[in-house]
C-alpha cells in the first residue's frame, strides 16, 4: 500500500543538497539536482555506503558513493561506474504547496 | 661425470643466480629533463597536469583524487610490509624525454641503451604488433604496426591518448576503477603518468601481442602508469606487460591502475610478467568488465618485488560472459607475494575460472587472496577456483584467503585448495632417474606451474622458465 510522507519545505533542500529519511527498515536519500528532486535508497549496493553523504554532480545528475567512488544515476538508481553493479531502489518524490512529499510502499 | 656441456650449463646457471643486478638491476646516469623533489603535494599534482597541458577536467580529477588519498588511511590487511611504505620518500614524477618517439633512433641514447640491453627492440621486430616503452614517469617510445593503425586500432601512451582522443578517454576513464576505489588507486589517479591507451574497433582481431615495457631507473622512484583498454564488439587483443628496476638499498613504489572494457563478444587477454627488483613495492589495482558474450583473461605472473598486492578482477556484467584468471606467484627471501583474483558473476549463464599457483622458498611468503561472487539473478553461472601452493622449505609460508559469496541457487561453483611441500620421496624418485637434486626440484616446480606457463606466448614461456630457474638457484641444500 502506498504511503505519502511529508519530508520538509522545499526551501530546506536547496539545489545540490541531500537529506535522509527513515521509513520502516529503509533509509531513503532525497536529492535536489538543479531544482529537480530525486529519491533513492540511501545504501550503496556495493558496500552499504551512505549515498546522501556523497558528492552530487548536478550537471550529470549523479551522486558519488563516499566509500569507494561508484557513481549512481539519481534518475534511475543505476550505478554508472564500478565497483557497484546492482541498481538501488528509486522512489517517487514531488512538491506540493512547497512541501516535499515522498511516496513509499 | 661432468662433461664440458654440463660444466658450462652449471656455470651459466651460477651466473644467472647472481645476475639480476647485471641483467635487469643496472641503472643509468640521470640525464633528466625534470626530476621532482621527493614528496607529494597539491603543487606537484598541478605541475604534472601543467607539464602535460591537460584539460581542466583531468586537472580537477587529479586534485580530487589527491584529497581522497589524504583522507584514506593505509590498509591494515595484506602484509606488515605495507607499513614500511614511506610516501614522503618518493620521487613522484621524473621526465626523461620530451615525448613518446616512434623511432628508436630518436629515443635518448642512455634510455635506448637500456631497452637494447633488455632486448625490447629485437622483440618488437620479431613477434609484436606494437610496443610501448616507459622509462620512469613517461613513455619514451611507442610504435604500432601500420596495418593495424590503418584498421583503426589505437595503441599509444595514455598522455598522448588524452591529447588525441579526449572524448573517448573522458567517457571511459575511471569508470572501472574510480579514484576513490582505494588509497593506492587514489594516489595513482592524482599523479598518474604514462601507461597505455588501446582501442580495438569492432571485429578487429590483433593476432600478435601488443607489448608495454616498464622500467624504473631512479632510486626512490614512484611509477604510476595508467592503462585503459577498450575492445569493441567482437574484437580481440592480447596485451603483454613486463617490468624491471635496478636493485637499490632503499625502496621504490609502483602503483598502477589498469582498466579493461570488453564489449559484447570481444576478448581481451592481459599478460603480466612482473619482475621488479626486491626493493619495489608493487601495489596495483586491475579490474575488467566483460559484457555479453565477452571474455577477459588475466595471466598474472609475479616473480619480483618486495611486496606485491594485486588481485586482478573481472565483472561479468553481460549474459554468457567469461572470466579467467591464471596467477603464478614466486616468493623468495624477503618477498611477500599477496596475489590472487576476483570474479563477480553479475549476469546469468556466466562462467569463470581462477587458477592460482604460488611457490615459496627461503622464507618467502605467498598468499592467495580471492573473491568469487555470484549475484542474485545470475542463474546458470559456473565457476571453478583452484589455488595450489608449493613450499620448498620449512622457513617459507603460504596463506589462502578465499571469499565466496553466492546470492543465487541455480549455480555450479567449485573451490579446491592444496598446499604441498617438495617431498624427499619425489626428489628421490627423480634422482633415481639420473637427475641431481637441483634438477629434480626444478622439474617439480616446472610441472607445478606448467598449466599457467603454457598459456603464455612462446617467448614469454621460455623467459618464465628461465626466471623460475633463476629463482630456484641456491634453493636446495
Amino acid at each position: 500500500m502506498t504511503e505519502t510522507l511529508d519530508i520538509c519545505p522545499l526551501s530546506d533542500l536547496p539545489p545540490g543538497a541531500a537529506r535522509v529519511v527513515e521509513w520502516e527498515d529503509l533509509e531513503i536519500g532525497i536529492f535536489n539536482c538543479d531544482g529537480v528532486l530525486y529519491a533513492i535508497e540511501d545504501r550503496c549496493s556495493h558496500d552499504n555506503g551512505t549515498l546522501a553523504d556523497g558528492e552530487v554532480d548536478q550537471a550529470a545528475c549523479t551522486v558519488e558513493c563516499p566509500r569507494h567512488g561508484s557513481l549512481f544515476d539519481l534518475r534511475t538508481g543505476t550505478p554508472k561506474t564500478l565497483p557497484a553493479y546492482v541498481p538501488v531502489e528509486t522512489f517517487d518524490v514531488r512538491v506540493e504547496d512547497d512541501m516535499i512529499k515522498l511516496e513509499v510502499e | 661425470m661432468a662433461t664440458p656441456e654440463t660444466i658450462a650449463e652449471q656455470e651459466g646457471l651460477q651466473g644467472i643466480n647472481s645476475d639480476y643486478t647485471e641483467k635487469y638491476g643496472f641503472h643509468d646516469a640521470e640525464n633528466y629533463l625534470y626530476k621532482a623533489p621527493k614528496g607529494l603535494s597539491k603543487e606537484l599534482v598541478e605541475k604534472i597536469s601543467e607539464f602535460k597541458s591537460e584539460p581542466q577536467w583531468m586537472r580537477d580529477f587529479r586534485l580530487k583524487a589527491l584529497e581522497y588519498f589524504y583522507a584514506r588511511s593505509m590498509p591494515t590487511w595484506g602484509s606488515p610490509h605495507l607499513a614500511e611504505v614511506n610516501f614522503d620518500d618518493i620521487h613522484y614524477f621524473v621526465r626523461a624525454s620530451e615525448k613518446a618517439e616512434r623511432s628508436w633512433d630518436d629515443v635518448p641514447e642512455d634510455v635506448k641503451k637500456t631497452f637494447d640491453r633488455l632486448g625490447i627492440p629485437e622483440a618488437e621486430r620479431k613477434f609484436l604488433a606494437g610496443v610501448g616503452a616507459q622509462y620512469e614517469s613517461e613513455v619514451v617510445y611507442h610504435q604500432i604496426n601500420e596495418a593495424l593503425e590503418a584498421q583503426g586500432v589505437i595503441f599509444m601512451d595514455m598522455d598522448s591518448g588524452l591529447r588525441e582522443h579526449e572524448e573517448l578517454i573522458k567517457e571511459y576513464f575511471a569508470t572501472i576503477i574510480p579514484a576513490n576505489d582505494n588509497k593506492l588507486a587514489a594516489l595513482n589517479s592524482a599523479v598518474w603518468s604514462g601507461g597505455s591507451f588501446v582501442y580495438v574497433p569492432p571485429g578487429v582481431h590483433i593476432e600478435m601481442p601488443l607489448q608495454a615495457y616498464f622500467r624504473i631507473n631512479t632510486e626512490n622512484m614512484g611509477q604510476f602508469e595508467r592503462t585503459l583498454i577498450i575492445a569493441d564488439e567482437g574484437s580481440f587483443v592480447h596485451y603483454v606487460e613486463g617490468c624491471t628496476a635496478p636493485t637499490y638499498s632503499s625502496d621504490s613504489l609502483h602503483s598502477a591502475v589498469v582498466e579493461l572494457i570488453a564489449k559484447p563478444g570481444a576478448r581481451i587477454r592481459y599478460t603480466t610478467v612482473q619482475n621488479w627488483s626486491t626493493n619495489v613495492f608493487n601495489l596495483v589495482t586491475k579490474r575488467a568488465i566483460a559484457e555479453r558474450d565477452a571474455t577477459v583473461e588475466w595471466v598474472d605472473c609475479n616473480l619480483g618485488s618486495k611486496l606485491t598486492m594485486k588481485y586482478p578482477s573481472v565483472y561479468l556484467t553481460g549474459e554468457r560472459a567469461h572470466g579467467e584468471i591464471l596467477s603464478i606467484a614466486f616468493a623468495g627471501a624477503g618477498q611477500h607475494q599477496d596475489a590472487g583474483g576476483k570474479i563477480v558473476h553479475a549476469a546469468p549463464n556466466t562462467t569463470s575460472n581462477i587458477f592460482a599457483k604460488s611457490i615459496s622458498k627461503d622464507g618467502g611468503r605467498g598468499s592467495y587472496r580471492g573473491l568469487l561472487e555470484v549475484a542474485k539473478g545470475a542463474h546458470g553461472s559456473k565457476s571453478k577456483v583452484v589455488c595450489d601452493a608449493l613450499l620448498l622449505d620449512d622457513k617459507s609460508r603460504s596463506d589462502t584467503y578465499p571469499t565466496i559469496r553466492i546470492g543465487e541457487d541455480d549455480v555450479d561453483v567449485g573451490h579446491e585448495a592444496t598446499v604441498s611441500k617438495v617431498g624427499e620421496e619425489q626428489l628421490f624418485y627423480l634422482m633415481t632417474h639420473g637427475l641431481d637434486e637441483v634438477e629434480a626440484s626444478k622439474l617439480i616446480v616446472n610441472g607445478f606451474i606448467e598449466p599457467v606457463v603454457k598459456e603464455l606466448p612462446m617467448e614469454y614461456a621460455v623467459e618464465m622458465n628461465r626466471l623460475i630457474e633463476l629463482q630456484m638457484e641456491g634453493s636446495i641444500g
